[in-house]
């Protein structure tokens, strides 16, 4: 079955995000209640599952794969629909819609609850745009058109100041990594004369008299990835903006905007500036990716540790994880065989990490709702009024510290081993340790939960409201982490020769 | 014609001084006004060398550039008025009510 559509039909999934949005726009103006967010609550989960399901067609259909005629590429060459590709935009369409089924509840009494929705799904489409882009041109746009509507979804809370100085300290950081990041660009396209990856990369390969400004424009790129990731030295943002943000947009920006300065990096630096083709350049980003990540992962884990608040924990916990996914594009070496083995595996953690840290921001959301408290003490003895939702979250924080039974174990293993194959031995040694540390922070909320009598009887009263669809997406977040345990074997697969076809 | 390093070296120029804005001015409309420098020196990047290239590649994208620079502005505008609405001020420094 060779192309049988016509190849505009491959952007499919990014098309119908986007057409959500629009669609919610309309909603809007049609039946402007603003009581009422159900509607839009329906059309956007509609709308991004719709996107998944495409998403999931396509993959098991081999759309873009080297089995059926390798990628596909559109608008000259700016636009390329691969599996890796396919695989980020159903992390993307899965956090959407988890995200907006919850929201419908957190955001029950909010005046106007028509511009969250439609923000989201129009991030969501930059993020899917971010993983087809094929040209440097294509990424800037895309990136612009994630992090918009991501100040905003983070100031969202416009009465309350801690919402409005998270979305200004996420924007003052946002618009100067951006900056720096196209001035990269700029000095790219200089020594390079294009901005599509291909030809790039061609011209890295036989660089001679601007290679210095190469390096310093891929310096500057590395950094504007270290700010959509959240990695050192562009972190800083992180714990603000996930911590003052509406829990929601927390779950959002650091699942799905994550992954999407992850698919941006692995599709640079295999297409664009191949680890060959750079080190005979002498422009050595490996190196500088490994320092990265040894200091990411390391950071976001012990600061993490001695953090009161859970939801800030969860916020430097997600410091840590982009640390353990940088090893995907750190791990990489010129002949490795293990290239592909290990950017899979950082995908697949990926995938994982969408599910479990989606669902435990969407708990904060949960308590956020209640009305309890947001630290740990305030959390003592949650079990025993909400014992699904306390089980559900206990789930997450083990899959989230990568205890054996849970996917977050064998996402991290694949990563760890793909790693120590490339001969990155001391990159998985300090993931490895880093784990043991994150146990200690991530039992503490279980400890609390289960374990620990709360501060006054009537601390639970609060638990009396029942947010149902919040309630189900936590569940449905659950489920999912669960059963990527069975189902690990072919997204692990997938997700490798997705990474294999690059190199 | 101007030998195409010496654009580099202006382009470096501005951005270096949009930096230096984005460094030590605490006043919140400075610091947009300290990005709007920074992005264009790319964009004299672009320009420069799309002719140096012969392409046009670099030249429309920096008019993209300038329209996402304004996308840019008037969402940091509305994000500096809720900060002003709520904290009384535009000192970026002034907003503490989560310790960094």
């Amino acid at each position: 079955m060779v192309n049988v559509l016509p190849p505009v039909t491959a952007l499919l999934p990014v098309l119908l995000l986007g057409v959500t949005g629009l669609a919610l726009l309309l909603v809007d103006t049609v039946s402007p209640d603003a009581r009422s967010n159900t509607s839009m609550a329906v059309v956007s989960a509609l709308g991004a599952l719709a996107s998944l399901a495409a998403t999931v067609w396509f993959v098991v259909s081999g759309t873009g794969s080297v089995d059926t005629g390798g990628a596909i590429t559109l608008f000259a060459d700016a636009i390329e629909v691969d599996t890796m590709a396919l695989f980020f935009t159903a992390i993307f369409a899965s956090v959407t819609s988890l995200v907006v089924v919850a929201a419908h509840d957190y955001f029950h009494d909010h005046a106007n609850p028509a511009a969250f929705y439609s923000l989201l799904m129009f991030a969501a489409t930059g993020m899917a745009l971010l993983a087809v882009a094929n040209s440097l041109a294509v990424v800037f746009v895309a990136l612009e058109m994630v992090s918009l509507p991501s100040y905003v979804l983070v100031a969202f809370l416009k009465q309350n100041r801690g919402s409005v100085e998270a979305g200004l300290k996420y924007f003052l950081v946002g618009a100067l990594s951006s900056a720096i990041f196209l001035f990269g660009i700029s000095l790219v396209y200089a020594a390079t004369g294009s901005l599509l990856f291909g030809d790039v990369a061609e011209a890295v390969g036989s660089i001679d008299s601007l290679a210095g400004v190469t390096g310093i424009g891929i310096v500057m790129i590395v950094g504007g990835v270290a700010f959509k990731t959240a990695s050192v030295p562009f972190h800083f943002w992180a714990p603000e903006a996930y911590e003052g943000a509406p829990a929601p947009a927390s779950a959002f920006l650091s699942s799905a905007s994550k992954a999407a300065g992850f698919v941006v990096a692995f599709q640079l630096f295999t297409e664009a500036f191949p680890v060959g083709a750079s080190l005979a350049a002498d422009i050595n980003w490996v190196f500088a990716f490994g320092i990265l990540a040894a200091v990411t992962m390391t950071l976001g884990n012990f600061a993490a540790a001695v953090q009161e608040e859970v939801k800030r924990m969860l916020a430097y916990s997600s410091i840590g994880h982009a640390g353990y996914a940088l090893i995907g594009v750190a791990a990489l070496s010129q002949d490795g065989g293990a290239n592909g083995a290990v950017m899979g595996a950082a995908m697949a953690h990926l995938l994982v990490y969408g599910f479990m840290n989606t669902g435990a921001f969407l708990f904060v959301a949960m308590a956020e709702r209640w009305g309890v408290g947001r630290t740990f003490e305030d959390y003592a003895g949650l079990a025993r009024r909400a014992p699904v939702a306390s089980t559900a979250m206990a789930v997450f924080m083990f899959s989230l510290a990568g205890l054996p039974p849970f996917a977050g174990f064998f996402s991290k293993y694949f990563l760890f081993m793909g790693a120590i194959d490339n001969g990155f031995l001391w990159l998985a040694g300090v993931g490895a340790v880093n784990s043991v540390v994150s146990l200690y922070y991530y039992s503490r909320v279980v400890k609390a939960l289960f374990l620990d009598d709360p501060a006054t009887p009537s601390a639970l009263d609060a638990l009396d409201v029942r947010p149902t669809a919040l309630y189900a997406a936590v569940v449905f977040a659950a489920v999912a982490t669960v059963l990527l345990l069975p189902g690990f074997g072919p997204v692990i697969e997938t997700a490798q020769a997705a990474a294999s076809a690059l190199f | 014609m101007v030998p195409v390093e010496w654009y580099l070296l202006l382009a470096a120029g501005v951005f270096c001084i949009g930096l230096f804005g984005v460094l030590t001015r605490r006043n919140a409309l400075y610091f947009l006004m300290s990005v709007e420098l920074m992005m264009n020196a790319a964009n004299i990047n672009f320009v420069a060398f799309a002719l140096y290239y012969g392409d046009l590649t670099g030249q429309v994208f920096s008019l993209f550039v300038i329209a996402l620079a304004a996308a840019e502005v008037a969402i940091g505008i509305g994000i500096i008025l809720v900060m002003y609405r709520n904290f009384g001020v535009t000192d970026v420094t002034v907003p503490t009510e989560m310790r960094w």
